[in-house]
């Protein structure tokens, strides 16, 4: 289903109105609101697995996984919290905010909606022409919980690149959110004029695991939170990490934990959050991917699993879907000199618990970081208030 | 005698048999490729890395011709350099050669077969520049062979870096008026632009006039439904669709695979439009987990294993999906996201934005 232009339009004009009935509410009920939506969603998207499977291209398994701890963040005290350091500036929220999904991470639309309704910002979403399902499972939830709350968030869905059902998508906008390639956010900024354009574009993320992680009392929690980051939404987001930086200890090379890590991490995961179907370009990609890898490096294949142990140089960006660079390093300073160059792309770096308080300062340190660091195992399940982008979630959703 | 000289020989008389009219037993074919591909395997250091998986030997992605010199012979040996099209040397991949009979005599009796199997010489004219112009460019060095080989004369309808229309319609009009019949060969690029630029410009080629056009899209702009160009092919030149056929070759490869309709046509017997491989190439959609052989008629990257790559490695991992079909194959693009290359590419970077 394409909506027409004056479809849109007449929806962001029905949002819009929606938003000062909205902003009538109190913080604490619009908190309550959406929590109870996301349990009610919880709810849904467990009896609809398999329908969000088909559309997602995820197992089963991993969607309902995905679908409760994205869920879960969204509890009224996280949501409270979060809205009052928002609410610290004392600035208004904005009138309206579109928003533009990408498809690789159905769940990416939880906190781009979610954030904006809580401040009380209506928000008009056009859905990922490959998944509708589940916004169009929230825009329900939200409904069901509350008329005020569902009149402020609608779907519209057209394929992308089409100028005018984008201008009609922005026009009634304060702020436009995109999320996906770099491609779109410029063809999107190109129409959003002197609006606030709260850009997600093309990403990677990357994992650092110090040494102490590889002490016989923490390995084998390192490699099943590291498993558990690369096999999450089958590696296709941009939290996923595509390279982990290894301080292994001489006696202990780089490749042993690589093998470790297949054989204990990765192997297992295939079955308890199995890998969706692979797209044939995916696959295609990663054949290519592979194949240099065996070259330039050491290859562990796995049946739906690869990794790769290799020099940090020249970088290989894999096709995701499970096929990851294990890069042995000196140390913290040479992992941030190997990622200096994509710094400026990175958006989230896992680290160990022991290595995180190191890394918090590198990253403050080095200007070109703009990355958030996190702890191994939660690279896919950010916390309702975790940066994106360098940026505050709220960021663009009050006026300056 | 060497062993490189051993290889030549059995990949020569297998080219040889087939010219010859004798059928080359595929066992054959397959044992050629595995000592082939080991002993390259123990010259070319990138290939040795490679792990035998199921029962072939492994294939060297296309990739790596983007980043390494593959070749099982010193650099200073090199006569020929052929380079994919690309902006950036990153995305151009390098075959190189020490000697090119055996890439001559692979596309010659592919040609014969396929393109020219009813006309020991026809007259030609070629929509890409000439050799001279791209001396590292595999798709300009084979049609200047067969200006040698199959042309009775030829005609570059090429200028200054661009599709000459003027000269491609005085040609075309020539072979109306004397009623010789005409091959036209280029990038499916070309055709494009051809379709572009000639306007209500129509032609009723003599009877025996054949199209070979080579080169997917690439992921360009512009792109035409193959079905759709093969129609407006048929109706600008007044060609059946049956001898208009695809070429699909690779910068990687030194074989290139037909489409069957012009012999199929020429024999009567017709069979679905599809890519035959000649006998000394085996042509295989692989599952992209396993690398092993998909069942049936699914959808698999194409693996070629081609004898003529003597000098590089002979098992080689494409980026392009395809399926069988019957005894051949179709191709159904190079997958979105992996890296465009090939030469039709080059010639629109010339032809500029329609």
């Amino acid at each position: 289903m394409i909506d027409d232009p004056s479809a849109i339009r007449e929806r962001a004009a029905a949002v819009h109105e929606a938003g000062a009935t909205l902003r009538t509410a109190t913080i604490d009920q619009r908190a309550a609101w959406l929590a109870e939506s996301a349990d009610w969603l919880l709810r849904r998207a467990s009896s609809q697995s398999a329908a969000l499977a088909e559309t997602t291209g995820l197992s089963v398994l991993m969607v309902d996984w995905a679908a409760r701890t994205t869920l879960r963040t969204i509890d009224a005290q996280a949501l409270l919290t979060l809205a009052s350091q928002a609410r610290q500036s004392g600035r208004e929220p904005i009138a309206m905010l579109s928003v533009i999904l990408a498809g690789n991470v159905f769940t990416a639309s939880v906190r781009g909606i979610v954030v904006p309704l809580l401040l009380g910002v209506p928000v008009l979403v056009k859905s990922s022409s490959r998944e509708t399902l589940f916004p169009a499972m929230l825009r329900d939830a939200l409904h069901r919980t509350d008329p005020r709350l569902g009149a402020a968030m609608d779907l519209v869905a057209f394929p992308g690149g089409d100028p005018e059902r984008e201008a009609a998508l922005v026009q009634s906008a304060e702020a436009v959110a995109v999320y996906g390639s770099d491609e779109t956010v410029e063809s999107i900024k190109a129409r959003c004029g002197d609006r606030v354009l709260i850009a997600h574009g093309h990403g990677v993320s990357a994992a650092y695991c110090g040494s102490h992680a590889l002490s016989q009392a923490r390995i084998d929690r390192t490699i099943a939170a590291l498993s558990l980051d690369i096999c999450a939404y089958d590696q296709r987001g941009c939290l996923s990490p595509q390279v982990i930086y290894l301080e292994a200890p001489r006696d202990r090379p780089a490749l042993e934990f690589a093998e470790r890590l297949a054989a204990e991490g990765l192997e297992p995961l295939t079955e308890a959050l199995p890998r969706g179907p692979l797209p044939a370009a995916v696959g295609a990609a990663q054949a290519q991917w592979r194949g240099v890898a065996e070259v330039e490096g050491t290859l562990i294949r796995g049946d739906t699993f690869a990794i790769c142990v290799r020099d940090q140089e020249p970088i290989r960006w894999s096709p995701g879907y499970r096929n990851v660079s294990i890069v042995p390093t000196a140390g913290l300073g040479a992992a941030f000199d190997a990622m200096r160059p994509f710094a400026a792309n990175l958006k989230c770096l896992g680290t160990d618990g022991a290595s995180s308080a190191a890394v918090e300062k590198e990253l403050s340190r080095r200007d070109v970081f703009h990355a958030y660091a996190c702890k191994l195992g939660q690279m896919q399940a950010p916390p309702l208030d975790a940066p994106a982008d360098g940026m505050p979630i709220w960021y663009g959703l009050l006026r300056v | 005698m060497s062993e490189r000289a051993s290889f030549r020989g059995r990949i020569e008389a297998m080219i040889a048999d087939f010219e010859a009219g004798q059928t080359v037993d595929p066992a054959l074919r397959d044992a050629l490729i595995e000592d082939l591909a080991r002993w390259q395997a123990t010259r070319i250091p990138e290939y040795g890395r490679m792990q035998r998986r199921g029962p072939w030997p492994p294939a060297l992605p296309t990739d790596v011709f983007r980043f390494r010199r593959i070749a099982a012979h010193p650099e200073n040996q090199d006569i020929r350099v052929f380079r994919s099209s690309g902006t950036t040397s990153a995305e151009r991949s390098i075959h190189v050669y020490r000697d090119l009979s055996l890439y001559d005599s692979a596309a010659r009796a592919a040609a014969r077969h396929m393109l020219f199997p009813d006309v020991d010489r026809i007259r030609l004219v070629v929509l890409a520049p000439r050799e001279s112009e791209v001396p590292d460019s595999s798709l300009d060095y084979m049609l200047a062979r067969f200006a040698e080989w199959f042309g009775t004369e030829c005609t570059w309808a090429w200028d200054d870096g661009k599709l000459d229309l003027d000269t491609m319609t005085e040609e075309l009009r020539r072979a109306e008026e004397s009623g010789e019949p005409v091959a036209l060969l280029g990038t499916s690029f070309a055709f494009v632009h051809a379709e572009d630029g000639l306007g209500n410009r129509r032609f009723a080629l003599p009877p025996k006039s054949r199209m070979m056009q080579t080169g997917g899209y690439k992921g360009r702009s512009r792109e035409v439904e193959a079905g759709a160009l093969l129609d407006a092919i048929t109706d600008r030149y007044d060609v059946p669709p049956a001898f208009i056929i695809n070429e699909f070759g690779a910068t990687e490869l030194s074989s290139q695979l037909y489409e069957t309709t012009l012999r199929e046509e020429i024999e009567g017997t017709r069979g679905p439009r599809r890519l035959w491989a000649p006998s000394w190439v085996r042509a295989t959609p692989v599952d992209p987990d396993t690398l092993e052989p998909v069942r049936g008629d699914a959808v698999g990257i194409l693996r070629i294993d081609d004898c003529a790559n003597l000098d590089s490695v002979c098992c080689i991992q494409t980026a392009d999906l395809a399926r069988r079909l019957d005894d051949g194959i179709v191709v159904l693009g190079r997958a979105a996201g992996a890296t465009p290359r090939g030469c039709s590419l080059a010639v629109d970077e010339a032809l500029g934005p329609t």
